[in-house]
């Protein structure tokens, strides 16, 4: 793949950019597909202009995370082509000064609405409070963004769990998109957990209601405070189980309360909790069951008291820890 | 890129000599749904396996569409949707590396390559936000925040087609910057 030293015109890379859009899209047609291949046969200069913008590409998607919180701490910028008309207006004198505030004018008033982004890094708890009363507790490892309008309250949750205390506004209903389900309440409290493909929501207070969106198959589904709806994405199917608000939403107060759950689900959990990762030994380990509450104060602890409650003894490794089955060990 | 030593062996087969004509193809595709080269090698190098193992295929249709969608399903298979949230989760537990420092067992880097590392994030923040407006917001929401082109459409009041057009147009603004 290194066809760098041909000549690499700008139409070629449009198509290029064109074509790593269509092949990353969740709705890529075997028919795209034998076009890509086509395009990339016509001329080897097609081929390298593809790669070109593949390595920029994968560049910017593996610094995604750093580039992110780097672009939200850095000034803002004015943009070349800004700097420049500016300028010329000063140039200008007093009647470039009126023009700039025409020009600055609309587009205040027909800005869209901010969208804020907020993130916690793993173990990391954060309170945010929103311009409309309500609070949102972020665990770690969570990303999200608001976007508070006129009409509705938008927070888009691509991955973490939070507990959300909702304002009562019937005019803003407050939605929450988490993959293929969206969220919407009136003023309530509850804890919504969306991490990898599962989405899980329990209710503490007044009334949620949880439906597919962007297309998605399934039902629409009203918690009542004490009900918990877990789902995962593609799938139209959920299920709905009674659950305890205080159980869920344990990871604020520094606990993590369990009762009869995989071991899976706990070093899941334990691992949005802290930087250096829990890793099982095999699979079978995962589905042990273990019941207990551990308190989240520093991860060596939290490894001891672990290896009393299941029958695992911690290994150092490369990342982090490896929990391996001991069975010299008695619960 | 090509296989000389098994092409004798398997130009009998012409689904195996299709893979062996567009091996660098495939890996151009799974390197941009996978996220890495490196991973998108070791799928298509799997994929041989695969093709030279099984059983022969009288008819297959369109030979390139079952090649690509063969390549697709190997992806689907070794994932199962695990890839996006673990190389985010990577991404996360390299930031909170750095910042941790003293605390984590960090592989530092030579200072020099610190350096550069650091110049190079300098230059992806300042060529980011040169984007025009709506082009490095849909780049940013979709490729950044990691929202789904159908989210970032709905967060901005776009299309999908739309929200396409303009993290391509973002795309191609950052390889011609990006890459000497």
């Amino acid at each position: 793949m290194s066809e760098a030293w041909i000549k690499v015109d700008d139409s070629r890379l449009a198509s290029a950019a064109d074509w790593i859009v269509r092949l990353q899209s969740a709705d890529l047609s075997d028919a795209e597909v034998v076009e890509f291949d086509a395009w990339l046969e016509a001329h080897p200069a097609n081929a390298a202009a593809y790669d070109r913008t593949l390595s920029v590409t994968l560049e910017l998607q593996d610094a995604a995370s750093v580039l992110s919180e780097g672009l939200a701490e850095a000034p803002v910028r004015r943009s070349p082509s800004l700097t420049a008309r500016r300028g010329w207006l000063v140039a200008g004198g007093l009647a470039a000064a009126a023009a700039v505030a025409l020009a600055v004018t609309p587009l205040g008033l027909f800005a869209p609405a901010a969208i804020q982004s907020f993130a916690t890094a793993k173990g990391e708890h954060r309170t945010v409070n929103l311009a409309d009363g309500s609070t949102i507790e972020l665990n770690g490892g969570s990303r999200i963004s608001v976007t508070l309008g006129r009409h509705e309250r938008h927070v888009t949750m691509p991955q973490g769990e939070a507990v959300f205390d909702v304002a009562a506004d019937k005019a803003r209903p407050f939605l929450i998109d988490a993959g293929d389900r969206t969220v919407r309440v009136v003023g309530t409290r509850f804890d919504v957990r969306h991490r990898g493909d599962e989405l899980s929501v329990t209710v503490e207070r007044g009334v949620v209601e949880v439906r597919p969106s962007g297309g998605a198959a399934g039902k629409v589904f009203r918690l009542h405070p004490g009900q918990r709806l877990d789902t995962a994405q593609g799938a139209p199917a959920v299920q709905l189980s009674a659950a305890d608000p205080l159980q869920v939403e344990s990871w604020r107060t520094g606990r993590l309360i369990f009762r009869d759950e995989p071991l899976g689900d706990l070093v899941a959990d334990l691992n949005q909790q802290f930087a250096s990762q829990i890793t099982l030994a095999d699979p079978a380990l995962a589905q042990t069951r273990v019941s207990g509450v551990m308190v989240l104060d520093d991860q060596a602890a939290v490894i001891r008291r672990l290896a009393l409650l299941a029958p695992v003894k911690a290994l150092p490794s490369v990342n982090g820890v490896l929990l391996r089955s001991d069975p010299a060990a008695k619960p | 890129m090509r296989h000389t030593g098994s092409v004798a062996a398997d130009s009998d087969d012409p689904l195996l000599a299709l893979y062996l004509a567009r091996r660098s193809n495939l890996v151009r595709f799974l390197a941009a749904r996978a996220g890495s080269i490196a991973a998108a090698e070791d799928l298509i190098q799997e994929l041989y396996i695969k093709l030279a193992g099984r059983e022969r295929i009288e008819d297959v249709g369109n030979p390139t569409a079952l090649l690509y969608r063969m390549a697709l399903n190997l992806m689907l298979d070794r994932a199962r949707g695990e890839t996006r949230a673990a190389v985010r989760d990577t991404a996360w537990r390299q930031a909170v590396r750095t910042e941790i420092g003293g605390v984590d067992i960090a592989e530092e880097p030579p200072a020099d390559e610190a350096a550069a590392a650091a110049q190079r994030m300098r230059a992806l923040i300042a060529a980011v936000q040169d984007l025009p407006p709506q082009a490095g917001r849909a780049f940013r929401l979709h490729k950044l925040e990691g929202f789904s082109q159908a989210q970032t459409a709905q967060t901005m009041g776009l299309s999908v087609k739309a929200v396409e057009k303009h993290v391509a147009a973002a795309l191609k603004a950052l390889t011609l910057r990006l890459s000497p």
